[in-house]
């Protein structure tokens, strides 16, 4: 089936039957997942999927309806809904599509198909996911079981069509490896945790590598205990900084600063952190996962630097909100065929600095290394933070034992100028965002 | 690491679901005798069990932001997936086609997990009737639009109108009417529709130098849409505005150990966290659980009775039947501090030779089923809310709650508190600021030295998240104390 021309055609459908814009989100996918378990497969899921959103203006309303039923009469179903639905909604001389001013000239997104992982061999995963799990076990010998170790791969297909000449579509590819061990010992579990994700098999970790990072990571909690009540430097590993710096950019939401319900609001080129700390939205990054040509509503994507140098710069926008805040849309409106866009950071990190994060913990007397938080992260409109920690205490600028039941709070705000160490190794682990390992002077850890 | 989020208290009033008007039985969602073809199909390498599950759900959602309704959206997602077992193997393929060689196909690519060559065999099934737990009349699906919308521009007024410093409001409803159906080559064929709804509200208040404080609630179930007229917006809107501005003003909460008083209702959440995922089927199965091997341990207060049941009347976790099929249960987790049992989903069950207790839940087809609470909560005790209280000399009282997270190897959890005064002499003291509370589950509960008289669901909107899968869950908790609680601040000392 040719979506392109498909979802054009729901486009047509939609005027014709009395809507003054209409736009088509229409995504196609397959995916595969295994999990392996002593030495066997666990399980093994396999699917395609699709499914389309159609956005609809009618006298300056909107109506939004969804399906997965591409048969005729189920599109017929999707456009008579959409164009009820935009009755019930209330006007708003705001609302509106992207129009050719905001369209605009793509961006060089560079490749986001690998061919290699779309055609990976069906037991390639099978194979990296017992890699691990072998690796995993032999790297320590208190490895007691894997709560659950595996790959996958997914191949994705994206099209935009609207009335206001949007016609757009890529194709990307992604794969990962995941290993959750847990370790047995001092009258202890504890589980470790680490994985690659990434749209290209060449720059995917080895299985071995990740399966042995992963019981190291279980097996240095063993042993883990409560410290005091105190204030103290902390230090966030890589997976720990980049929750960190998700919750900063939530409060660059455009629409959350409009509302002033963002610790952000009215703090447009301020002085918000040091030199040295500089936060990117890019939709652009080479080789990103979740680089792309244009955004949810076929706005071309770009770099954004919300944070620039210490300086409050740049909040991000879909082009509803830009409209509404009298700004520019920056191509971050995120979605999938089933909801309405809505702002969120594209591929999101902290620039690296110079040190190596040996040294950040080096330079450290007495202080805690955080390795993973535990809750919901900070609040994005009064910037508070408070959240559980794991992580290795720092003596004499040496990890020593593991420390867990502590939390580990602050404001976010006050972090920022607080955050006096950016690490030179920025990672993207899990996902769109990354971070290096950052330091902060002081923050209030609270356990015995 | 699962986590569950959502806040506050008060009970849907579900007994005022009208009993009498059932909803005619629909027409099946698969024919029978497709049905039984994709099982002959799944089992044609020789697998040991397969399952094929249907849904079709139709959600709508309305969402208002600065006194206007922004968007309403509806939307269809349908799909079928296949699932086959194979010793502890397990195969599973899904298709959001409908055509029938779509769904051949699954089934066949479910099969491949089967080794060997297998014979053709036939795997009839009769439908099994099922129990009722919610009773809507009326699909939500069916309910115009504009009706829903009208409840946010409700609560928007009502909320701008509770106190001056109200800046923001943002209002969002929801519902699903969802049909599954779920046949195996055990011969049983179930279905059920679960209709589910739910308004929340997001307040900010804005006080002195630009101090801002949020407020949340909402609340639903398994309801008829006239729930709203007995569990109205505009309440929702006041509660959600209430927390906002009695919390301005609040001071940074003090770190370290404290004893500590929980509301009634939301703070379920404590046990849902604390021990409910630790008894999870799965974890205890590979062994990565700190409750593997502890039935019939105490392990916790003589307080603490905890139950997971699916059967509450119209309840957001309640379920007629599982995703899998198995009707759902009552089950005693832990009876005066002494563990019970474990939540079992079907694979997990015969895996460990138990049966399932209709605890196997997924968030679609597009998932695998993994075993789930439903409604968690703690059995009331003899104290009186006030009593307990009044005999705290110095503490925290959590009021509201956002949401925690655990993590079931070590047993750490945490909680979120949105709302907490400080406790001196018994009484209520000044608004606390960021607080968080951080415990072994274990631990934790054998330090409950108070349960209140007064049980209390909440009011119907908590959402659990666990291995990327979101499930409607219900939690309850009498007013608790609990003492030596490592509290999450940034005050030292």
């Amino acid at each position: 089936m040719d979506y392109q021309k498909l979802a054009k055609r729901i486009v047509q459908r939609a005027t014709k039957k009395g809507a003054s814009q209409a736009e088509a989100f229409l995504e196609v996918g397959r995916q595969s997942t295994v999990r392996v378990r002593e030495g066997q497969i666990e399980d093994l899921t396999q699917s395609t999927s699709k499914g389309v959103g159609l956005r609809v203006v009618v006298k300056g309303r909107l109506g939004f309806a969804f399906t997965s039923d591409f048969e005729p009469s189920g599109l017929e179903r999707l456009v008579d809904q959409a164009l009820k639905l935009a009755e019930a909604a209330a006007p708003n001389k705001l609302n509106g599509l992207p129009g050719a001013k905001e369209l605009g000239r793509l961006g060089d997104t560079g490749a986001l198909y690998d061919a290699a992982v779309a055609n990976l061999p069906g037991d390639w995963k099978v194979k990296a996911a017992l890699e691990m799990e072998k690796a995993g076990r032999a790297e320590d010998a208190r490895v007691a079981t894997f709560n659950s170790v595996g790959a996958g791969d997914f191949v994705s297909e994206v099209y935009v069509a609207s009335s206001e000449g949007m016609s757009g579509g890529y194709s990307g590819t992604y794969v990962y490896l995941f290993a959750m061990p847990v370790a047995s010992g001092d009258g202890q579990l504890q589980r470790g945790y680490w994985l690659d994700y990434k749209r290209f098999l060449d720059d995917l970790e080895s299985p071995e590598a990740i399966g042995r990072e992963a019981t190291r990571r279980a097996v240095r909690m063993l042993g883990a205990r409560r410290v005091k009540t105190q204030q103290v430097p902390v230090v966030f590993d890589p997976l720990v900084a980049a929750s960190f710096v998700s919750g900063v950019a939530r409060a660059a939401n455009g629409n959350a600063v409009h509302q002033q319900a963002s610790m952000f609001a009215s703090r447009m080129g301020q002085k918000l952190a040091g030199e040295h700390v500089t936060l990117v939205d890019n939709g652009l990054l080479p080789r990103g996962l979740a680089t792309a040509p244009f955004d949810g509503e076929g706005v071309p994507t770009r770099r954004t630097p919300i944070i620039d140098r210490g300086v409050l710069t740049h909040f991000l926008y879909d082009a509803f909100t830009a409209r509404k805040a009298k700004a520019r849309p920056t191509g971050n409106a995120k979605r999938g065929y089933n909801a309405l866009p809505s702002i969120g950071a594209s591929n999101l990190y902290l620039e690296p600095g110079q040190k190596p994060p040996e040294q950040l913990i080096r330079e450290v007397d007495r202080g805690f290394y955080v390795t993973s938080l535990l809750g919901h992260g900070a609040n994005p409109v009064t910037g508070e933070l408070s959240a559980g920690a794991n992580g290795l205490w720092i003596e004499n600028g040496e990890l020593t034992h593991a420390v867990q039941e502590v939390t580990v709070a602050g404001n976010v705000l006050k972090m920022l100028q607080d955050l006096d160490g950016v690490g030179n190794d920025l990672q993207f682990r899990g996902g769109a965002t990354g971070a290096p390992t950052v330091r902060f002077r002081g923050l209030t850890l609270s356990g015995e | 690491m699962p986590r569950a989020s959502a806040p506050p208290r008060r009970a849907p009033p579900s007994q005022l679901a009208p009993l009498a008007a059932r909803r005619p039985v629909p027409a099946p969602l698969l024919p029978q005798g497709l049905l039984e073809r994709l099982l002959a199909v799944a089992m044609e390498r020789g697998g040991d069990f397969a399952e094929v599950y249907v849904e079709r759900t139709h959600s709508t959602s309305v969402v208002l932001e600065e006194s206007r309704i922004k968007s309403a959206q509806t939307g269809l997602v349908q799909g079928v997936g296949v699932r086959v077992i194979s010793g502890g193997k397990v195969g599973y393929a899904f298709s959001d086609d409908w055509d029938e060689p779509a769904l051949l196909r699954a089934a066949s690519t479910a099969a491949m997990i089967a080794q060997s060559t297998g014979a053709e065999r036939a795997f009839p099934v009769s439908r099994v009737a099922v129990p009722s737990h919610y009773h809507v009349p009326t699909p939500l699906s069916d309910v115009e639009v504009a009706l829903k919308a009208s409840l946010l521009t409700r609560a928007d007024k009502a909320a701008r109108a509770f106190d001056s410093r109200v800046t923001q409001v943002n209002a969002a409803y929801g519902d699903q009417t969802r049909r599954i159906a779920v046949a195996n080559t055990e011969g049983r064929y179930t279905e059920d529709t679960q209709d589910l709804c739910r308004l929340s509200v997001h307040v900010v208040a804005q006080g002195k130098k630009n101090e801002r404080r949020t407020g949340m609630y909402g609340g639903g179930g398994r309801v008829p849409f006239t729930h709203w007229e007995t569990f109205p917006p505009e309440e929702v809107a006041r509660e959600a505005a209430r927390q906002s501005v009695a919390t301005l003003g609040a001071v940074d909460c003090a770190a370290g150990p404290q004893t500590v008083v929980l509301a009634p209702g939301w703070s379920g959440i404590l046990l849902h966290e604390a021990v409910g995922h630790g008894l999870e089927a799965d974890f205890i199965r590979k062994g990565t659980s700190l409750f593997v091997g502890k039935l019939g341990e105490k392990v916790a207060s003589e307080l603490v009775t905890v139950i997971d049941d699916g059967t509450v009347s119209s309840g957001r976790g309640s379920i007629n039947i599982d995703d899998e099929g198995t009707p759902g249960e009552r089950k005693v987790l832990i009876a005066n501090g002494v563990l019970k049992g474990y939540l079992y989903d079907s694979l997990n069950a015969k895996l460990m030779g138990q049966r399932s207790t209709g605890s196997g839940r997924r968030e679609s087809f597009r998932h695998l089923p993994i075993p789930r609470m439903t409604n968690t909560f703690l059995a009331p005790g003899n104290h009186h809310p006030e009593d307990i209280l009044k005999e705290v000399k110095r503490g925290l009282y959590c009021a509201t709650f956002g949401g925690g997270q655990v993590d079931i190897s070590n047993g750490n959890f945490v909680f979120e508190v949105s709302e907490a005064y400080q406790i001196e002499d018994g009484k209520l003291g000044r608004p606390v600021k960021n607080a968080t509370l951080i415990g072994v589950g274990p631990e934790a509960l054998k330090n409950v030295s108070r349960v209140g008289c007064d049980p209390r669901p909440d009011p119907g909107m908590g959402i659990c998240g666990k291995n990327g899968q979101s499930m409607p869950v219900g939690v309850g908790l009498p007013t608790v104390r609990i003492d030596n609680v490592t509290v999450g601040g940034t005050q030292v000392g």
